[in-house]
């Protein structure tokens, strides 16, 4: 009886009963879309540390300081640079090196040689500590020659073909979403990588500076060994070589992380000054409502209704109105945040990774709560002040 | 019956119409090459949309301003396979960029699939009702 005159009320007032949806509707949509973005931007920079996959990174000097090997690793820009490959045999000596490997960087272009412009990164499956792992997860067989690896984002799937500077290449495995810029990237081994790269000096497209493919080398990637800490190995490296420059990949994410914080803290203020303004906008609506239909109640008190009565029948009316609303301002949420992330990705410029299905709906759900529980929390004051309601003062219109 | 047929054959309406304002403006496909200036496959796949979502517009308008539920709903469930195939145009009928985060993908495919989604299902409620007022009668 409770629910169905709570549900008759509702149907009763479309327009009241619609205002008060729509306005748990944006509470329920503010909330999931932070959350959402907040934990996606989490994701993508636990990604990315994960997908560096090494302590230490040795680059050439000359690259540090044009920011070039930042900007391929973490903004996704495509370039190269290179160092003798005997620095490898140097750095190899420091104390403390536990793992140690080397890359190859090369940038195809969208002229007709090439499928697509994309960064291309050769390892050697030798010594490949940090992208190999990664590419198990797809793809457990060793890559044949001219076999690549191409990251998620790319429009491409196993089996097809792929060209750059003119080598004709399988794709092997697409790897799994990572939420950074090794979305757009091309892996393949040493081998490939280096005929690609003589394909483009033979075709007269690229000089590289007059470098030899074969005696050179991108960056060497190290983890260090039990004995000494990362930062004991940077320093040594730096302190005997002066042509390339270690760093802390921890160190070079540091600057994502700190946009990252900012950025999560908006989203919060935002999210909270939204609750706040739906919590206040919500009470005030409730007790407008309830003191419109004051003599309403009031009658009903006089033909039998208990005050435990009314203010459920306040209370059920909340909750229903949160309910439905909630559903909408989640289910809206979901259809804008996940298929356009990747346009929030490009907005943002950080790495950006949805949380998984189960994460969602846990998110979701908590959304839900939040959003019910607030549209409950403001009507209980408004069910209260109706179970004090003096009958007589109001049906002989003194209030 | 009737005036909840209308309400949604308005609603497909001005879905048709962002759809078809958008798909040119807002929710575009990529721009053409800097360095060639020549258009990218999604290009094709704008023009395509455009083109089968101004069909959308007429039909939805034309839903509306008839006066037969039974023409109506014909024209409603035209409709349905009409969006349905539009949705698929981006990257399954005609092929988007190669990288995924590319504006045609990230933007451009997901608008019209929520849009194209939001006219089908407005259209097959129309429908619906249409038919459920004929039996009634």
């Amino acid at each position: 009886m409770l629910h169905s005159l709570a549900l008759k009320n509702l149907r009763g007032k479309p327009g009241r009963t619609a205002v008060l949806m729509i306005l748990t509707a944006l509470l329920a949509l503010t909330v999931i879309s932070g959350t959402i973005i907040v934990s996606s931007l989490r994701s993508g920079l636990s990604s990315l540390e994960d997908r560096l996959g090494a302590e230490i990174m040795v680059v050439p000097y000359e690259a540090t300081t044009k920011k070039s090997f930042e900007n391929i690793l973490l903004q996704g820009s495509t370039g190269y640079f290179y160092m003798d490959k005997s620095v490898m045999d140097q750095v190899s000596e420091t104390e403390g090196i536990g793992e140690l490997s080397a890359q190859f960087y090369l940038a195809s272009t969208s002229s007709g040689c090439c499928s697509i412009p994309v960064q291309l990164i050769g390892f050697d499956p030798e010594t490949d500590f940090t992208i190999q792992p990664w590419i198990r997860r797809s793809f457990n067989e060793p890559l044949k020659e001219n076999d690549i690896v191409i990251g998620n984002d790319l429009n491409a799937f196993v089996g097809d073909t792929l060209q750059f500077y003119g080598v004709d290449c399988r794709v092997a495995a697409k790897l799994e979403k990572t939420g950074t810029s090794f979305d757009t990237t091309v892996f393949t081994g040493f081998d490939t990588i280096k005929k690609m790269t003589r394909a483009s000096i033979d075709k007269g497209l690229n000089t590289y500076k007059g470098v030899d493919p074969e005696a050179v080398v991108s960056c060497l990637l190290i983890n260090t060994s039990d004995e000494r800490s990362p930062e004991e190995v940077v320093n040594d490296t730096n302190l005997h070589n002066k042509k390339v420059r270690a760093v802390r990949t921890k160190e070079m994410i540091s600057g994502v992380s700190d946009s990252l914080g900012g950025v999560s803290r908006i989203v919060g203020i935002l999210m909270a000054a939204v609750w706040v303004l739906g919590g206040v906008i919500l009470l005030l609506a409730f007790t407008m409502s309830v003191n419109e239909r004051k003599k309403e109640f009031a009658v009903m008190r006089v033909i039998g209704a208990s005050r435990g009565l009314l203010a459920r029948t306040v209370m059920s009316e909340a909750l229903a109105v949160g309910l439905f609303g909630s559903l909408i301002g989640i289910a809206l949420g979901l259809f804008i945040m996940l298929p356009f992330a990747g346009a929030a990705e490009q907005l943002l410029a950080m790495p950006y990774l949805l949380p998984s299905a189960g994460k969602t709906a846990a998110l979701a759900a908590a959304a839900l709560a939040v959003s019910v529980l607030t549209g409950a929390l403001t009507a209980a004051v408004s069910a209260y002040r109706i179970s004090r309601l003096d009958t007589g003062v109001i049906l002989r219109g003194d209030n | 019956m009737k005036k909840l047929q209308t309400i949604f054959g308005i609603l497909s309406g001005a879905l048709s119409l962002v759809l078809t304002i958008g798909v040119k403006t807002f929710f575009s496909a990529c721009d053409h090459m800097t360095d060639t200036g020549a258009y990218m496959s999604c290009h094709w796949a704008e023009q395509a949309v455009f083109a089968i979502s101004l069909v959308l517009c007429v039909t939805s308008v034309a839903m509306v301003l008839m006066r037969d539920p039974k023409m109506r709903s014909g024209l409603a469930m035209a409709m349905v396979p009409q969006a349905v195939i539009t949705m698929l145009i981006p990257n399954v009928f005609i092929n988007l960029c190669m990288k995924t985060d590319m504006q045609c993908h990230s933007v451009m495919r997901p608008a019209v699939m929520l849009l194209c989604g939001g006219i089908a299902v407005c259209a097959a409620i129309a429908a619906f009702l249409g038919i459920k007022a004929k039996e009634k009668a």
